[in-house]
C-alpha cells in the first residue's frame, strides 16, 4: 500500500537536479484529525532552472497535476485542492485533504503507515512527529521533510514495524463525539415534567 | 385523583424510555455512505499487477471504495469483502476494529485472480460485489454494492485507461506502456525450448549474458531474425480496432503472445518485439521495445549502450520479399538513431519500454503452462534451420550517437570508440542523456549511474586549451549558483564543484583538444558518496582513452 510519501515524489521532476547533482529540499505538513484524515501541505523553492522545467510540466497545468496525485495515491481520496504559486521566489504550496491516512486495526489500535523502512522519526512534542526521507526513487537528490501532527485526542503514540518492516505510527483515540441518544433524554424530559407536575399538584393538595 | 395520575403516568413513560434506551439500541442502518471508484476492465495477461499492490506504484486495481460512517455510532469490526463469482470467491479485504462517527476508510482492492485466467480466450462481462458488515448490523443493515466490468481474452491488450475525458497528451493515450512486459514471457517453457534450441541449433553456443560484450549480443539479436528468417515466419496483421469500455476509449490490440508467434510462425510488429524480447530475456539480455508513432521494434541495452533490429523486415512472398538480417539490422540502426533524436528533442511518441526494469516494478509476465503440442511446433520449425550456417561476427556498429553534429560525441561501450576525442566505458545500468541542460550547451552529455549520484559529464568547449574550458565551465556554474575548484596536470584535471546550499561534488577527468575545441570528460559524485564509489569511478576515468 502506498502512502502520502510516495505522491509527492511524482509530482517533481528532477532532471536539473540529477544533472548537477544538487539536493532540492521538500517540506509536507499531516495534520491528521481526529477520525483519522489528514491536511497535507507540501511547500518546495526551487532553483531558476527546476522551476522552469516543473512549470513546463506541471506548475502551469494545475488540473494535470491534480489528476497526476489522485491517479499516484490508490490508497487514499484525495480532495479540496489549494495551489499557490510564487513565481517571484520560485516557489509553490499546494494542499490537499487525505481521507483514510489513519486506520483502525482489529484490535481497535490507530495505524499510519510511513511506507519506509528503518524510518528515521524525530519526536518533536509529544503529538509531532518529524520524519526526514530522502527517496530512492531521486538517487537522494530530494530531501523531504515531513511533520506528521497527531489530534490531542491521540495518546500512547508509539511507532512500530509492519510486517514488512516498514516503520508505523501506532496510537490510541477515543470517540470524537458521543453519540446522544434522543430516546434517554426525552425519557429523563418526560420524568422531570411529570414529577414537577405531580410535586406541584401535590402542594396544592389537588 | 385525576390530577396526579397523569403526571405520574407522564413520568412513568418517561421511565419506561430512560429504561429502555439501554436496551434499545440507536438504529445505524443505512448510515455508511460507500463511493467506489472502478476499474473499466481487466486484463487476464496483466494478473500479477492487478494481484500486486505495489507493481507499479499500486496503480492497476479492480476497484476503491470510500466508505464514510454517517451514523452517530461508533460502529464495530467493519468487515468490507468482494467476490468475482466464477473467478474470486468472497475475500476480506478490511476489517476495521472500530469506525468512529464521521471516519473514512479508503480500502483499494488488488484481485488475486488464479493463474488459469490466462486460458481465457474469449472477452466477458463480470460482476463484482461488495459486502460490507459490522458486529450487530441486522439483515437489513448489511450494505451490498456490484458494479460491472469487462475481462477481456488473454491476448487483447488495451493501451490506456485513462478516461476518454481526462486524455489531454500522447503519453495519455498510451498510458498502459509499462504492461507491454507482461506480454513478454520469457519463463513460458515453450519460449524457453525455443530459447535453447536457438542457442543450441543454430547459434552452436552463445554467451552474451555472460561477457557482456555487445557484439555478442548483436549476434543474439541477429541470430533470432536469422532463425525467423529459416523458419519462413513471415507479416501478419492481426485485430487492432477503437473500442468503448465505460469512459474510457482506447485502441485494443489483440497480442498473439511469443509461444503463439513461434508456432504459428507470423507476428505483427508488436508480437515480433514481445517475441524478442521474450528469447533475449530467457538468454539473461536485457530487452527493450521501442514504441514509435504506428510501430514497434525490438532490441536490447549493454553496457549502456542500446541496440534493435527491424524484426518486421522478414515480410514474406506475398509482401514483396524477405530482408537478409544485414538489412534487417541495418534498418533496425536508422530506426534507432530516429528515435535517439526524437526522443532527445523531447517527443513524447517516441518511448521504450526496458522489459526487466517494469518486470523489478512488479509488471511482470503472466504464467503459462507447458504445452507438448507447441513443442513439437518447435522442433518442426528447428529442423527448418538444419543445413544453415549461424551468423557471425564480425559485424557493422550501430550508431548510438546524435547524427552530423558539430558537438557529436560517441558513447560507446568498450569497443566502440570514438577516432578523435575522449570516450569510456560505461557501466551496465548506467543512463545516458544527451543535451541534459539546454541552458548549458556545452554539456553535450551525462551518464548517470543507477544510484542517481554517480555522474560522468562530457562538456565541448570551443576554446584554445583547457584553462580556458575550465574557466568557461566555471562560468556556466555560477549562472546556478555553483563553482568548480580545480588542479589541471596535463591532461588529467581534479576538483570539487561547491553548491549554493552547501554541497560538494568531487570529480576527475581528463582533457583533449579536439577539432572544434576542448572535450573534457569528468566523472564524479557528491563528497559523501565518492569514497564508496572510488573503485567504480577510478574504473571509469582509467577506461578514459
Amino acid at each position: 500500500m502506498k502512502t502520502i510519501k510516495t505522491l509527492f515524489f511524482s509530482i517533481f521532476l528532477l532532471n536539473v537536479c540529477l544533472a548537477f547533482a544538487q539536493q532540492s529540499k521538500q517540506n509536507i505538513e499531516m495534520k491528521v484529525d481526529n477520525i483519522g484524515n489528514a491536511k497535507v501541505t507540501v511547500s518546495m523553492s526551487m532553483n531558476a532552472s527546476q522551476w522552469q522545467q516543473w512549470n513546463a510540466t506541471f506548475g502551469n497545468n494545475p488540473s494535470a497535476l491534480k489528476r497526476e496525485i489522485e491517479r499516484s495515491m490508490p490508497a487514499f481520496f484525495v480532495d479540496d485542492f489549494k495551489f499557490e504559486k510564487d513565481d517571484m521566489n520560485r516557489s509553490f504550496t499546494l494542499s490537499l485533504n487525505a481521507y483514510g491516512a489513519c486506520k483502525i486495526d482489529k484490535r481497535s489500535k490507530w495505524i499510519m503507515n510511513t511506507d519506509q523502512k528503518d524510518a528515521q522519526l524525530t519526536e518533536l512534542t509529544n503529538h509531532k512527529y518529524m520524519l526526514v526521507s530522502s527517496p530512492p526513487e531521486y538517487g537522494g537528490t530530494l530531501q523531504q521533510t515531513f511533520i506528521i501532527e497527531f489530534p490531542e485526542a491521540a495518546h500512547d503514540i508509539k511507532t512500530n514495524k509492519d510486517a514488512y518492516g516498514k516503520s508505523t505510527f501506532e496510537f490510541k483515540m477515543d470517540n470524537p463525539s458521543t453519540s446522544i441518544n434522543y430516546m434517554r433524554w426525552s425519557g429523563f424530559l418526560l420524568i422531570v415534567i411529570g414529577g414537577s407536575w405531580f410535586g406541584k399538584n401535590a402542594m396544592n393538595g389537588k | 385523583m385525576k390530577s396526579k395520575l397523569i403526571p405520574l403516568a407522564i413520568a412513568l413513560v418517561g421511565i419506561l424510555c430512560v429504561a429502555s434506551s439501554f436496551f434499545i439500541p440507536s438504529s445505524s442502518s443505512g448510515e455508511l455512505e460507500v463511493a467506489i471508484e472502478k476499474s473499466a476492465f481487466i486484463m487476464p495477461a496483466v494478473h500479477r499487477v492487478y494481484a500486486n499492490p505495489d507493481a507499479l506504484n499500486g496503480k492497476y486495481y479492480l476497484f476503491k471504495a470510500k466508505i464514510t460512517n454517517k451514523s452517530d455510532q461508533t460502529l464495530e469490526d467493519v468487515t468490507v469483502k468482494y467476490r468475482i463469482p466464477d473467478y474470486i470467491d468472497w475475500t476480506e479485504l478490511t476489517v476495521s476494529g472500530q469506525m468512529f462517527p464521521g471516519q473514512t476508510l479508503v480500502i483499494p482492492c488488488y484481485p488475486k485472480f488464479k493463474d488459469n485466467i490466462t486460458e481465457k480466450t474469449t472477452e466477458s462481462f463480470e460482476k463484482a460485489q461488495i459486502e460490507i458488515t459490522w458486529d450487530g448490523a441486522e439483515e437489513d443493515d448489511i450494505i451490498e454494492e456490484e458494479f460491472g466490468f469487462k475481462i477481456t481474452n488473454r491476448n487483447e491488450y488495451v493501451y490506456t485507461g485513462v478516461k476518454t475525458e481526462e486524455i489531454s497528451t500522447w503519453s495519455d493515450m498510451y498510458d498502459n506502456d509499462a504492461l507491454i512486459s507482461c506480454f513478454v514471457t520469457p519463463n513460458d517453457p515453450v519460449v524457453k525450448y525455443y530459447t535453447q534450441n536457438l542457442q543450441e541449433k543454430l547459434m552452436k553456443g552463445e554467451a552474451a549474458s555472460v561477457s557482456r560484450k555487445p557484439e555478442d549480443g548483436v549476434r543474439f539479436l541477429k541470430n533470432i531474425y536469422e532463425a525467423t528468417r529459416k523458419s519462413h515466419m513471415v507479416y501478419s496483421g492481426t485485430k487492432g480496432i477503437p473500442q468503448s469500455t465505460e469512459d474510457i476509449q482506447s485502441i485494443v490490440q489483440q497480442i498473439r503472445l511469443p509461444r503463439e508467434v513461434i508456432t504459428g510462425n507470423t507476428g505483427l510488429c508488436i508480437e515480433l518485439s514481445c517475441f524478442y524480447a521474450s528469447v533475449l530475456s530467457a538468454a539473461g539480455i536485457d530487452p527493450i521495445i521501442y514504441m514509435v508513432p504506428g510501430h514497434a521494434y525490438p532490441g536490447f541495452k549493454m553496457n549502456g549502450q542500446y541496440y534493435a533490429i527491424e524484426a518486421t523486415a522478414i515480410n514474406g512472398e506475398g509482401l514483396g520479399g524477405i530482408g537478409s538480417v544485414e538489412e534487417a539490422f541495418k534498418k533496425g540502426a536508422e530506426n534507432l538513431q530516429e528515435f535517439i533524436q526524437r526522443s532527445q528533442s523531447g517527443d513524447p511518441r517516441y518511448s521504450m519500454v526496458d522489459i526487466h526494469a517494469m518486470n523489478q516494478q512488479g509488471a511482470t509476465a503472466m504464467d503459462l503452462k507447458d504445452n507438448d503440442f507447441m513443442r513439437r511446433k518447435v522442433d518442426a520449425i528447428v529442423a527448418s534451420w538444419d543445413g544453415s550456417q549461424p551468423v557471425k561476427e564480425p559485424i557493422q556498429k550501430q550508431p548510438t550517437r546524435r547524427p552530423n553534429n558539430a558537438n557529436d560525441i560517441v558513447i560507446p561501450d568498450t569497443t566502440i570508440k570514438t577516432t578523435n576525442a575522449l570516450s569510456f566505458a560505461i557501466p551496465t545500468g548506467w543512463q545516458t542523456m544527451m543535451r541534459p541542460v539546454p541552458q548549458v550547451p556545452i554539456l553535450t552529455a551525462q551518464v548517470v549511474a543507477p544510484d542517481q549520484m554517480t555522474t560522468a559529464s562530457i562538456y565541448d568547449i570551443p576554446v584554445a586549451n583547457v584553462h580556458q574550458a575550465m574557466s568557461t565551465i566555471n562560468q556556466y556554474f555560477s549562472s546556478f549558483g555553483m563553482q568548480a575548484q580545480y588542479q589541471i596536470n596535463g591532461n588529467a584535471i581534479s576538483g570539487q564543484t561547491y553548491s549554493s546550499d552547501g554541497s560538494v561534488f568531487n570529480w576527475v577527468g581528463k582533457a583533449i583538444s579536439v577539432p572544434n575545441g576542448i572535450r573534457i570528460v569528468a566523472i564524479g559524485a557528491p563528497d559523501y558518496m565518492y569514497n564508496q564509489n572510488a573503485a567504480l569511478i577510478n574504473q571509469i576515468y582509467n577506461s578514459i582513452r
